[in-house]
């Protein structure tokens, strides 16, 4: 350190003294370091397990014919609902609902069977609870699988008891069958989705706060300004000795996690790694100029970190990952597209799970170029301000 | 109790005199309350487009093609030749999926085979691929059956007849709670609980950082543990009930007045959600104070709290269902007030579940209330025997 202290003034000197701050100061260690990486693990371990299957859902069978436990087994069978209990009536299921003691309640009629051979088509029923949305969709995906197929078996043997042949009575009673292909994202796997966007939405908060921080420690008073530019032998390279080595602290850290996520957690990886780790860089100096700027502007440090914060830390939301930005109103699809992390996310998709041809892969980076080149403008217009100022309140 | 209200009237006086908190407390959830519902509250995702590519062109296959277009979920934006032409438009983001209606649907429906579709569905978004498929497959089942149907009559079976056969045990979905589906409906509820605990957390968070919070006097002369032990519960039963009360008008707001303001059915009773609220509040003040202690520089607060929101909110096990957690997990997700708040009062908000039906949330949360407030009290009482050991005092200062 010793040595470093007489070395000539400019972007390197700024540049170790800068990492040297980050061995002495444990909060900037742990923002850039701690909390992304014990964040990264604390998401990774909620979504480990997989989508839930098996959700319990009961029964209420006022019928108890062969077709009655047939439909239960049907729908105890499939993946997302297992029956776990029978109840005796309709409010002792609806409690249990409430209770969240099961997910769904299916609900077949008093002579079920009788009626449905009868031609009377009985209804069956299917409580569920749409407040918790991912698991009332699951519940009912596997409802809505198990009933249609067990009423085909029905319909299928209907027309063959009137001396249909098989076959054709299986092809007559789907005369428009349809064939979903999943574009993409084939297995329809969306832990590894999810995870692979939050770690982003998290960096940016963490990245845009952070730097808000650390430029708001030299900006706050006048004399830090005065002795961050002597140390940088100008203001320009000074404050990129000063970014420099969050940059690389960031993307290593965005490293480690697509590390994690493309080598453990098999994530595909369909496009261009070079554009991905290209478009990475670009989302972090984008998210740092930000947070530079604000620190820039306000000068205070626990305002700029404020202000960062309020504009960041929602932003998950606006990103479009589990809302779609396709359903938002204008005010929420506006502030959407100015967030870095909206277009690295498309990038990230594109480059990821889409494979994306690279004639149509240029829009999101383009955008995150323009991001950049504007916030650097930005930031270099209001050093110059700065410098024009306090040299001309300098004695 | 003179000693309780004297720490009442210093902390409240400083929450609204110390800028930071203020603007955390009140300025900040102001802003989110207004701020973060406006992704959802268009409440449902409506008309995804989607591009048909008909190679059949006839009237059937058109027909097809406008009971897509008419149903609420999908709309058709563009009518393309081939489908590697419409796949270029889905990477490009213009339409997310495809329907392709193949050569001679409509001949082989009128013949009495099957004429299968198929549709393209970008899955790289959950909801969007859900809508598609959905609305997709009840327009082919639709148009299906009643082809099935007008066959049937055609071999001379009676209208009804056809009818039963072609559908004989109709499935019937009854979502119990809201009822549409709608977005905001789902996520709001849970996430004004999580903004009320991050203010609030913050808050108390910077209180206890910044100077001025001790309105006991800290002796120096050596002190008899029984008093200690008194000034440290009345300084922690003070705080508590001071952020209860400056809490108790945006609890209120948060909990009924903006569901209310932004239409989100609420079937509980007022007094059940603010009795629930009650421990939530209170369990989260007294976490406050122990953040405070363990990071104690107020910048470190704002910092640390500013990108585990989002964390936190997966760990609710809302956005994310608890069943699908390592139960490790679910026990460390436990100990957030937030967890058991939300379970607790989306039941009795939305679900208008009675105090009894949430009573294990509701007796979890006074107990993350006595452990927290008994945590604090612990470290209040450290804190203060150290200042009352002469030698210390100087180290200290």
């Amino acid at each position: 350190m010793q040595r470093r202290d007489r070395e000539r003034p400019g972007f390197s000197l700024v540049f170790w003294r800068e990492l040297a701050w980050l061995r002495r100061r444990p909060l900037l260690l742990m923002l850039t370091a701690v909390i992304p990486l014990g964040l990264m693990l604390l998401l990774t371990a909620i979504l480990s397990a997989g989508l839930a299957t098996r959700l319990p859902i009961a029964v209420l069978d006022l019928d108890g014919s062969e077709l009655s436990r047939s439909v239960i087994r049907a729908v105890d069978a499939t993946p997302d609902t297992a029956a776990v209990l029978h109840v005796a009536e309709l409010s002792e299921g609806r409690h249990l609902i409430v209770a969240r003691k099961i997910r769904g309640l299916l609900m077949l009629p008093r002579n079920l069977e009788r009626d449905v051979f009868a031609g009377r088509r009985p209804e069956v029923v299917f409580f569920y609870n749409t407040q918790t949305f991912t698991v009332g969709n699951l519940v009912l995906r596997g409802a809505n699988a198990a009933i249609p197929t067990v009423a085909a078996g029905i319909r299928i043997s209907l027309r063959t008891a009137e001396g249909q042949p098989v076959e054709e009575a299986q092809a007559a009673i789907t005369p428009i069958p349809l064939q979903t292909h999943a574009l993409f994202n084939s297995t329809l796997n969306y832990v590894h989705f999810l995870l692979a966007a939050l770690l982003p939405a998290v960096l940016q908060t963490l990245v845009v706060t952070t730097m808000a921080y650390a430029v708001g420690l030299d900006v706050e008073t006048r004399h830090r300004f005065a002795v961050l530019r002597r140390l940088g032998g100008g203001l320009v390279p000074a404050m990129f000795g000063k970014m420099l080595p969050y940059t690389i602290l960031f993307l290593s850290m965005l490293g480690i996690a697509d590390a994690v996520l493309f080598r453990f957690l098999e994530l595909p990886l369909r496009g261009d790694p070079s554009l991905l780790v290209f478009a990475g860089v670009l989302f972090v100096l984008a998210c740092q100029f930000i947070g530079a700027l604000l620190a820039l502007l306000l000068r205070q440090v626990a305002v700029a970190v404020s202000i960062a914060t309020l504009l960041t830390a929602p932003a998950f939301g606006f990103m479009g990952i589990g809302f779609p930005r396709l359903g938002m109103n204008q005010f929420a699809y506006g502030y959407g597209e100015l967030l870095p992390g909206t277009w690295y996310l498309m990038a990230r998709i594109d480059q990821t799970i889409r494979g994306t041809p690279l004639d149509l892969s240029w829009k999101p980076i383009l955008v995150l170029v323009g991001f950049v080149i504007v916030l650097i403008s930005f930031t270099a217009l209001r050093i110059w301000k700065m410098r024009g100022s306090s040299e001309g309140r300098a004695p | 109790m003179t000693m309780v209200l004297a720490v009442f009237r210093n902390e409240i006086g400083r929450l609204f005199s110390l800028r930071p908190v203020v603007s955390v407390v009140v300025v900040a959830a102001a802003v989110y309350a207004v701020f973060y519902p406006q992704p959802y509250l268009n409440e449902a995702l409506r008309k995804v487009p989607i591009a048909v590519v008909d190679q059949d062109r006839t009237q059937t296959s058109r027909e097809l093609a406008r009971l897509v277009d008419a149903t609420p979920d999908v709309a058709v934006a563009q009518v393309l030749p081939d489908v590697p032409t419409a796949q270029r438009e889905v990477y490009a983001r213009s339409i997310f999926g495809i329907l392709l209606i193949p050569r001679h649907f409509e001949r082989d429906l009128m013949h009495g085979r099957t004429s299968p579709i198929a549709l393209y569905a970008d899955a790289s978004y959950f909801l969007m691929y859900q809508r598609m498929n959905g609305a997709v497959t009840a327009v082919s089942r639709t148009l299906g059956t009643s082809f099935e149907v007008s066959r049937l009559v055609g071999l001379g079976v009676d209208l009804p007849v056809a009818e039963a056969a072609t559908d004989p045990m109709p499935f019937i979905p009854v979502p119990l709670f809201n009822p549409q589906g709608g977005y905001a409906t789902y996520i709001l509820p849970a996430a004004l609980v999580l903004i009320l605990q991050q203010t609030l957390l913050i808050g108390v968070g910077l209180l206890g950082t910044l100077p001025g919070g001790a309105a006991i006097a800290v002796g120096t002369s050596r002190r008899r543990f029984g008093d200690l032990a008194y000034e440290s519960i009345a300084t922690v039963a003070g705080k508590l009930l001071a952020y209860l009360a400056v809490e108790a008008l945006i609890v209120a707001t948060y909990l009924i007045g903006l569901p209310y303001l932004y239409g989100i059915p609420r079937l509980g009773s007022v007094a059940t959600i603010l009795a629930f609220a009650l421990p939530f509040t209170l369990a989260v003040g007294a976490l406050g104070l122990l953040v405070a202690a363990a990071l104690r520089k107020p910048l470190a607060i704002q910092l640390v709290f500013a990108a585990i929101g989002l964390p936190f909110f997966f760990l609710a096990g809302f956005a994310w269902p608890a069943e699908a957690m390592p139960l490790a997990v679910r026990w460390v997700a436990k100990l957030l007030p937030s967890t058991l708040a939300i379970d607790g009062l989306v039941d009795v908000a939305q679900l208008g579940a009675s105090l009894s039906d949430v009573r294990g949330e509701f007796l979890g949360l006074w107990l993350l209330v006595a452990v927290y407030a008994g945590i604090a009290v612990v470290v209040e009482f450290n804190n203060r025997r150290r200042a009352s050991t002469p030698a210390l005092v100087r180290g200290a200062s």
